[in-house]
């Protein structure tokens, strides 16, 4: 039968240089649908708990979702999922662009790493076939001038690379694994593990076409969604300026991180926001594969006659993070910054917390020039920052210390373990969360830490009361600044994110745009893959997942305890200044009171309660995971979970 | 009875230091040549003009007759690039515009409006293979992420078409009612001269029948254009 599916996992054993093609496990689908869903359901079961992040044992799995390669707009996104070297806790990160579709048409849906190559490689994976060929001429070559190398060797310019650079060669912890140059899986350190399988890069070509079950069927209802986002009231704003547009709104509502979250609104905004990066710099929109949405752009930056910097991006974390973050209101600096962790491959978020976490203990005075190699570390020293980012991606001086993370760094220093904005050892977004509180429980929660990714519970920012009082009982859930309703929000969107994310599909259109109801999506579905599939089978697929996550969590020692937030966020209100959001603290208990509840998770332990695990299937995979024989690694013993 | 005429600069591709601009115009009135006031024209491109304009102010449209084919002129100046549209004036029932719902088209690419998206070869597989494959594509993105670069390929339609000239078994035959170049695969024999003959690269083999995919214009309205929403594809009369 044709189905969009490929039947068909690549498990590569890197020791060995060995690889063979499997069929998907059955009830995988119905159970799992794919992408995130896939590898956590894996990762889960076959990867002991207390594995070495870094260690040849520690699996990295590689999913893609049933719509990638079709023509739905924005199927295109990948999922790494591996244990996190950064937080100890689960590991996963997805990046869109082109690399995922590609790994379709190559003939798979789910590539396994497992082991430790003895020399480096890089993999290239092309209609059915898997090579690992040697990488020790790129070995600590940027993202750039990997690509282009691997590029050129393959003699193909369709062929598509995933890869890590300098920093996760070096060791640094938040590395990430670039898709497309830009196109980053930036979060929990993924580039770091798949670096440390002697694995430089995975290139992919693949000729196979995707061939869907139902094609009128398919092709029809994807016009029609089209034609839907052409329309729809978000569309022109997200053409003009991508996630940028988040710097003027959230300055607007006085909840934009500033000055490493000491208020909400920066006096400099004009000159660092989208809009004016749009104005300026944008030359062109660029699209991810299949996306009728062109939300991100091509940038230049000339001096003299000279180009400076020619880049796709950033999106609103990275612009955000090396400008309103670190106090600088010079946008084409910013850029700059942002690039260089590209070029890296460092994720901007985590390397902005340990940079700007840094410039707050100077500002205090808890640090000198002396402690951080003799850098004037004041708010806005943008050569400062390109200093610092280069030790962190080389492991040099200071750079080795923050290497680790912005939390390991603050112990020891001896100071500022509270100042370090992170949930679970993963590090915020750039929106004060305190002018959030959706998103704020949404931080508390999420099954890989510190994550807005993770549940993106836009609703809230609707005022739309009807509808609110409708889903969620009060209409206080459409509103940013109310607390009740909350609960049933985070949980709805992250089931949300969680399809999304097994469909590898976009959650700008899928999550914030909602273009894709649970019924419609078992139409889609069935016409993609031939299997029919309730709409609320579809929504329990993503309820399973998130119960799955939180189990993990929870073998890791994870409580309620753990499901907070920083002292600032709940304790300092926002200061004057901060416009409709200025004095606003995160209540976080009532909320989190209010989502264990609708999760079916015990109120005092944070833990999901035997019958919410029965009833998705899932108490024989934890019981299993319980079994299996454990040995505490040294990174076990150094780990201190729940800080 | 003779058509009265009008002639606008309808786009400047290069330098013109008269300077001619977007929007000037003067008309042809009977034997007359009417320059508004303030206006001019320019030498060489009415020179240029001359011989077509008597020809355009006939009212006649016979089969075959080339003139409402060319309703536009370039100036010879290679530098210049001033266009020239000549439409009726008055929009009078004149031959100029009479057969252009019928023209034959191309496809013209614009790579500085191009997002990359590749939506177009996805819209061409499905279309012509009814499956979801760049590979199976007619038109496809040549991307370089490292410049920024996305470029659409597809066939220009020549009008002297080298892939049909180098074709040595006579496979590559003109559909008469597009103006597309249409591959036989009967007599094909797949050696792959078409491809090496396109001054564009734009002709490549079909992964598993191994014959030259040729845009075909989908008969002459194409799909990949209505689906580019970045709008970096366009239909043009040839």
């Amino acid at each position: 039968m044709r189905s969009s599916y490929r039947n068909k996992v690549l498990d590569v054993d890197l020791t060995n240089g060995t690889a063979k093609g499997e069929p998907l496990a059955g009830g995988l689908i119905e159970m799992y649908l794919g992408g995130r869903g896939f590898n956590v359901r894996r990762f889960f079961e076959e990867v002991p708990l207390d594995v070495d992040p870094l260690g040849p044992e520690n699996a990295l799995y590689i999913g893609i979702g049933p719509l990638e390669g079709t023509s739905f707009p924005g199927s295109c996104r990948v999922n790494f999922t591996a244990r996190s070297p950064q937080t100890g806790l689960l590991g996963d990160s997805n990046a869109g662009g082109f690399f995922g579709p590609e790994l379709k048409y190559a003939g798979f849906d789910q590539v396994v790493l497992r082991g430790r190559a003895s020399k480096p490689v890089y993999l290239f994976i092309h209609d059915g076939v898997c090579e690992l060929r040697d990488a020790s001429s790129l070995r600590g070559k940027d993202i750039p001038d990997t690509q282009k190398a691997i590029i050129k060797e393959l003699g193909d310019s369709r062929v598509q690379v995933a890869a890590v650079g300098p920093a996760a060669e070096s060791g640094v912890k938040f590395a990430g694994i670039f898709c497309n140059l830009v196109r980053a899986a930036a979060r929990t350190g993924m580039g770091t593990v798949l670096a440390s399988k002697n694995v430089k890069a995975i290139a992919v070509r693949g000729t196979i076409p995707v061939e869907v079950a139902l094609p009128q069927v398919f092709d029809d209802l994807v016009a029609e969604i089209k034609k839907e986002i052409l329309v729809h009231p978000q569309y022109k704003g997200r053409v003009y300026l991508g996630t940028t547009a988040l710097m003027s709104s959230l300055n607007q509502l006085g909840c934009l991180c500033t000055r490493h979250y000491q208020t909400g609104r920066f006096e400099a905004i004009h000159q660092v926001s989208g809009e004016r990066l749009a104005d300026t710099l944008k030359i062109k929109g660029k699209a991810c594969f299949s996306c009728i949405i062109p939300c991100s752009r091509y940038v230049r930056i000339e001096e003299d006659g000279k180009t400076i910097l020619a880049s796709e991006g950033p999106e609103f974390e990275g612009l955000a993070a090396f400008t309103s973050k670190v106090g600088n209101p010079n946008l084409k600096e910013g850029l700059i910054a942002v690039d260089m962790c590209n070029r890296m491959g460092m994720d901007v978020i985590t390397t902005s917390e340990a940079i700007a976490f840094l410039m707050e203990l100077y500002e205090r005075g808890d640090i000198s020039s002396s402690d951080v190699d003799g850098l004037d570390l004041s708010f806005g020293n943008m050569q400062a920052v390109y200093a610092l980012i280069e030790k962190i991606a080389r492991r040099e001086g200071i750079g080795d210390l923050l290497g680790d993370g912005a939390i390991e760094a603050a112990e020891k220093l001896g100071v500022g373990e509270d100042l370090v904005m992170h949930v679970k050892g993963l590090e915020i977004f750039k929106a004060d969360p305190r002018g959030l509180k959706g998103y704020a429980l949404g931080l508390a929660v999420a099954s890989r830490g510190g994550d807005h990714l993770r549940s993106e519970p836009s609703f809230e920012f609707s005022e739309d009361a009807e509808t609110a009082k409708r889903l969620y009982g009060t209409e206080d859930a459409a509103f940013r600044l109310k607390y009740k309703g909350k609960g049933k929000v985070v949980k709805d969107f992250e089931e949300r994110c969680a399809i999304a994310d097994c469909l590898n599909a976009c959650k700008n259109t899928l999550v914030n745009m909602e273009i894709l109801s649970y019924d419609r999506m078992s139409t889609l579905l069935h016409a993609a893959t031939g299997i029919k599939m309730d709409p609320e089978d579809i929504r329990l697929i993503g309820e399973r997942l998130v119960n799955l996550e939180r189990m993990y969590l929870v073998l890791h020692g994870v409580t309620r305890a753990n499901d907070t937030l920083p002292k600032r966020f709940t304790e300092e209100p926002l200061p004057e200044g901060s416009g409709p959001s200025a004095g606003s603290v995160v209540e976080l208990e009532p909320m989190l009171d209010e989502y264990y509840e609708a999760r079916g998770w015990d109120k005092d332990s944070g833990i999901p309660k035997d019958s919410t695990l029965k009833r998705l299937g899932i108490s024989g995979l934890v019981d299993g995971a319980l079994r299996r024989p454990s040995n505490r690694s040294q990174f076990e013993e150094d780990l201190v979970l729940g800080r | 009875m003779m058509v009265d005429l009008k002639v606008v600069v309808e786009e400047v591709k290069g330098f013109c230091d008269l300077p001619m601009k977007p929007g000037d115009y003067f008309e042809v009135r009977g034997s007359a040549i009417v320059i508004p006031e303030g206006g001019k024209v320019c030498l060489w491109a009415l020179q240029s003009l001359m011989p077509l304009l008597p020809l355009k102010q006939r009212n006649i449209a016979e089969d075959n007759d080339w003139v409402p084919h060319t309703d536009k002129i370039v100036c010879p100046d290679p530098k210049g690039g001033v266009v020239y549209r000549i439409e009726p004036l008055g929009g009078s029932n004149s031959n100029l515009k009479s057969k252009s719902q019928n023209l034959p088209v191309r496809i013209v690419a614009d790579p500085s409006k191009c997002v990359g998206c590749r939506v177009c070869e996805l819209t061409c597989s499905f279309a012509h293979e009814g499956v979801y494959g760049p590979d199976m594509s007619r038109i496809r993105v040549e991307k370089d992420e490292t410049i920024g670069k996305d470029e659409p390929i597809v066939c220009h339609q020549c009008g002297t078409a080298r892939c049909m000239l180098a074709c040595p078994v006579g496979a590559l035959k003109r559909n008469p009612a597009t103006g597309a170049v249409e591959v036989d695969g009967d007599i094909c024999i797949k050696c792959k001269t078409c491809a090496r003959a396109c001054p564009f690269g734009a002709i490549r083999f079909n992964p598993k029948s191994g014959l030259p995919m040729i845009c075909d214009l989908c008969g002459g309205d194409p799909k990949c254009v209505k689906e580019c929403t970045a709008k970096a594809l366009e239909v043009r009369e040839r």
